[in-house]
């Protein structure tokens, strides 16, 4: 007994979890915790404020990782091969089509939830200094995201992927210079083949995941530094200096600074022993929770939630899959994948503007957001005509995406979706 | 709420779980697997006692295959239909049935689609029949699975198959090559037919088009032909053979079936008539072919056929480019042929050929083979209906030398001409008369001029 104790502790090495050193130490001690702070503000964690968006995005990436590792091991990257090989999973893979279909949805539902975590981080001014390059990083994290999408959409081979591909490419050659280059890079060839499969296997397999995961160990990490998740705007302080004494108490004289107002972290004291005194406002005291089991079950929660919804939508909805890629037969109309079909809107309209020069624009704006709105105030009644030019950006790009995917119909006809055109396949 | 959180959390974890084995156990429980257990039910009835049929019974579930490289299939049919090769099945009802007649196409080595169609990896039955949505190749119904034969007999004659020689025929002598291409050779003004069976095309879809073009492609350029019921029906085979499909050599091989059907065939194309003789019924230049298959092996003949100078140095007999098959097919013929069969050829060639008559031979060749006949007619009669062309049809080439010059119809052809308008406001007429100065050489349209002038009626006396 004593020794299995002992090898326990070994494992753990921290104090029990009913006292607040065991807590902490929880936290601290642990490599995959201690991006963590020991304590969270409570109001920080609350479900209205962040909807957990970034949490469901990161373990939707969890889920793409470990479906993605298990379908790696069926696939072959090499043109008939691939499509026998959908077939394979779909027909004899014990529960392959299960597989696959999570890999599916949980990639179209990070493709959303990406966008839906970087609206929240706008409307609650969250990419205000200090945190504007992590914003930044997280413009960065949608394009790979989009990226990686983009790249597995071709994987299955059939005429979907293939023609998908055909013109999401075709959209990234209209760049004045560079745009024609890039595509035959990307494709290793003028048109997509077997060439265009392996890099975009490659890339979506090796390349894409591991920049995915290195710049989100960056954003975590500045997250972390920057005090964890915002404050609710609701609970914004008035803007006032506080005065706080800070010292140990046996020294003579006690340092007297302005209170910080965005620190919400400082508890390392309680671990460590050796305090750094900050006389912390009652208020704030109270707000302040540890993060075992407070944040840690609401994550916990989140997990299995998102885990749930994906093998629900699996058990029920089959991810599509048509016939072989055919180039000798291009289905009227052919559509870039839907996250694309603004862009493709865009381009039947203008190939330049909307095929160039619009998405430039979109991902400077974007990256350029933070250092453009220099009002400090992240209240939403001080900040009101940017909240309604980014409102605008979103539905724009909303409306273009439904218009392409609902009612565009054979050679890009404006055609409602409850109209049924007969013949549009020939 | 903490305590409810939590409480969500293990209710979830649970969720999940619960997830998982149904997702489990909806991959264990394929409709293959109850057919596999019917089957082996099936089976131990015929068992004598409770352990043989314990032991058939015991049988483990597994998915049947056949990879067939040759064919770029993979088939997964028997997987449920189990008794295809077991012949105490032949009263099984279905999927387990006997599938009596197969001869020499053994499933091991031809597994199923190839010739019924549907969706070989597929393991359930509506993905397997390819009744579902994007699956090009659904099972071809009973009436026309036979049209599949020709997707590796591609000539000669198949037995028991006479619809495919007649499709390739009217294929080939109504012109239907002078608006659609196929393997390369042919007009444009319809769709390329190379891999027309591999389309998505239902067979009754084709037959209909067949009999009456418009009724289902509405403003389809494509004349009434005026087919009989058989006629649409053989077009319909040879158009479901269509597949342009690259078989392994062993399936290629045996393009042409070797018979004396097709040897006599080619005994009367290749013209032996003309040296040879059988029994002394023909020409003289040659040695009399009567016994010749008793007198020498089969390796002798064959090596004949291919190099005549390497068994006879000196021999004056050309080497005939044929297939392994057809020579096969050219030997099974000689070893039945008989002077009075002969005499029936030779009354085909009631006159000697003068170098005129082979030029204009050659000229009705072209004009069948490239699809003259299509609009112009198989006796140049024209007709066709061309809406808003003038006359409102396809001209007759009767009367040519009427208001032509030979040079000036050998111009046409070459270039092609747009036809004059009826009414110069209406629409474009959808038949026209291409260019083939990039499909055939000089000399073969000067051949189909030659043709058009033996043809042509006299002038009309006029007083």
């Amino acid at each position: 007994m004593n020794l299995l104790q002992e090898i326990w502790q070994s494992i753990v090495r921290r104090d029990s979890l009913s006292t607040d050193k065991g807590k902490s130490e929880l936290v601290f001690l642990n490599v995959w915790l201690h991006i963590h702070p020991a304590k969270v503000k409570k109001e920080n964690m609350k479900f209205r404020h962040s909807f957990y968006l970034g949490f469901i995005t990161f373990f939707l990436f969890l889920i793409l990782i470990t479906t993605g590792i298990a379908l790696m091991c069926y696939y072959r990257p090499y043109p008939p091969q691939a499509y026998q090989d959908m077939k394979d999973l779909q027909f004899v893979v014990f529960m392959g089509p299960f597989l696959r279909n999570m890999h599916r949805w949980a990639a179209h539902g990070m493709v959303v939830c990406v966008f839906l975590h970087m609206c929240r981080v706008f409307y609650t001014g969250s990419y205000k200094k200090p945190r504007q390059f992590n914003w930044v990083i997280g413009v960065f994290l949608l394009l790979l995201t989009l990226g990686l999408s983009f790249t597995g959409y071709l994987l299955p081979w059939d005429q979907l992927a293939y023609w998908a591909i055909t013109v999401g490419t075709n959209i990234g050659s209209y760049a004045p210079l560079i745009g024609g280059q890039v595509r035959e890079l990307l494709l290793g060839g003028h048109s997509v083949g077997e060439a265009a499969l392996l890099r975009f296997y490659v890339l979506h397999v090796a390349v894409l995941p591991s920049l995915v995961i290195l710049l989100t160990i960056v954003h975590f990490w500045r997250v972390r530094k920057d005090g964890g998740l915002s404050r609710p705007v609701w609970k914004l302080k008035p803007e006032r200096e506080t005065l706080v004494t800070i010292g140990a108490p046996a020294e003579a004289a006690p340092l007297t600074v302005k209170a910080s107002t965005t620190k919400t972290y400082g508890l390392m004291e309680v671990v460590t022993g050796k305090p750094i005194f900050e006389t912390v406002s009652a208020e704030e005291e109270e707000d302040t929770v540890f993060s075992f089991p407070y944040a840690f079950v609401r994550e916990a929660v989140t997990l299995m939630a998102t885990v749930t919804t994906i093998m629900v939508m699996s058990l029920f909805l089959n991810a599509p899959l048509e016939e072989l890629a055919n180039p000798a037969k291009t289905p009227n109309p052919a559509k870039a994948p839907w996250y694309f079909l603004g862009l493709q809107e865009l381009v039947s309209h203008s190939a330049l503007l909307g095929g160039v020069v619009a998405p430039a624009l979109m991902v400077l704006a974007l990256i350029a957001i933070p250092y453009i709105d220099r009002n400090p105030s992240r209240r939403p009644r001080d900040r009101k005509w940017v909240l309604w030019l980014f409102t605008i950006f979103v539905v724009a790009n909303l409306v273009l995406i439904v218009i392409g995917t609902f009612f565009r119909g054979p050679g890009w006809a404006l055609v409602p979706p409850w109209v049924h055109v007969v013949g549009g396949a020939e | 709420m903490e305590r409810r959180l939590q409480q969500l959390f293990f209710a979830l974890s649970i969720l999940a779980l619960v997830l998982i084995v149904a997702a489990a156990w909806q991959a264990n429980t394929p409709s293959w697997k109850t057919y596999q257990h019917n089957f082996l039910q099936l089976e131990a009835q015929g068992e004598p006692n409770a352990v043989a049929k314990a032991a058939v019974l015991a049988t483990p579930p597994e998915i049947h295959q056949v990879m067939l490289t040759g064919l770029q299939r993979v088939d997964r049919c028997t997987t449920c239909h189990l008794g295809v090769e077991d012949p105490t099945m032949k009263d099984a009802p279905e999927p387990f049935r006997y599938h009596a007649n197969l001869g020499s196409h053994i499933p091991s080595k031809f597994g199923c689609t190839i010739c019924h169609g549907g969706q070989g990896l597929a393991t359930d039955k509506e993905a397997a029949h390819g009744k579902v949505a994007f699956w090009p190749n659904p099972l071809l119904s009973n009436d026309y699975i036979r049209a599949s034969c020709g997707r590796c007999h591609k000539e000669g004659d198949v037995p028991g198959v006479p619809e495919l020689t007649e499709g390739r025929r009217l294929f080939e002598s109504q012109g239907c090559r002078g608006c659609h291409k196929l393997n390369g050779v042919g007009g444009s003004i319809g769709p390329d037919l190379t891999a027309e069976g591999a389309n998505h095309r239902a067979p009754e879809w084709l037959e209909q088009h067949f009999l009456t073009p418009n009724a289902v492609s509405a403003g389809s350029a494509m004349p009434n032909f005026h087919f009989t019921r058989e006629q649409a029906r053989a077009l319909t085979y040879y158009m479901l053979s269509l597949t342009s499909e690259e078989m392994g050599s062993y399936y290629s091989s045996v393009r042409v079936i070797p018979g004396p059907e097709y040897g006599r065939k080619l005994f009367e194309e290749k013209n032996c008539i003309t040296c040879h003789n059988v029994g002394g019924v023909g020409a003289k230049t040659g040695p009399d072919l009567m016994g010749v298959t008793t007198r020498h092996s089969l390796e002798w003949l064959d090596e004949q056929l291919v190099n005549p100078e390497l068994v006879y140095p000196g021999s004056s007999m050309p080497a005939y480019d044929l297939e392994p098959n057809a020579r096969k097919a050219l030997v099974a013929y000689l070893n039945s042929a008989t002077p009075a069969d002969i005499q029936l050829l030779l009354a085909h060639k009631n006159h000697p050929l003068t170098p005129e008559d082979v030029g204009i031979e050659a000229g009705k060749a072209d004009f069948a083979r490239f699809g003259c006949a299509g609009c112009h007619g198989t006796e140049l009669q024209g007709g066709v209906p061309n809406p808003n062309a003038q006359g409102g049809e396809v001209p007759s080439l009767l009367h040519l030398s009427d208001d032509y010059t030979k040079d000036e119809v050998i111009a046409v052809i070459r270039n092609g001409r747009a036809p004059p308008l009826d009414n110069t406001a209406g629409p474009t007429p959808p038949l026209y008369m291409p260019s083939w100065k990039k499909v055939l050489s000089d000399e073969d349209i000067n051949r189909l001029a030659d043709f058009l002038w033996s043809k042509q009626e006299k002038k009309k006396e006029s007083w």
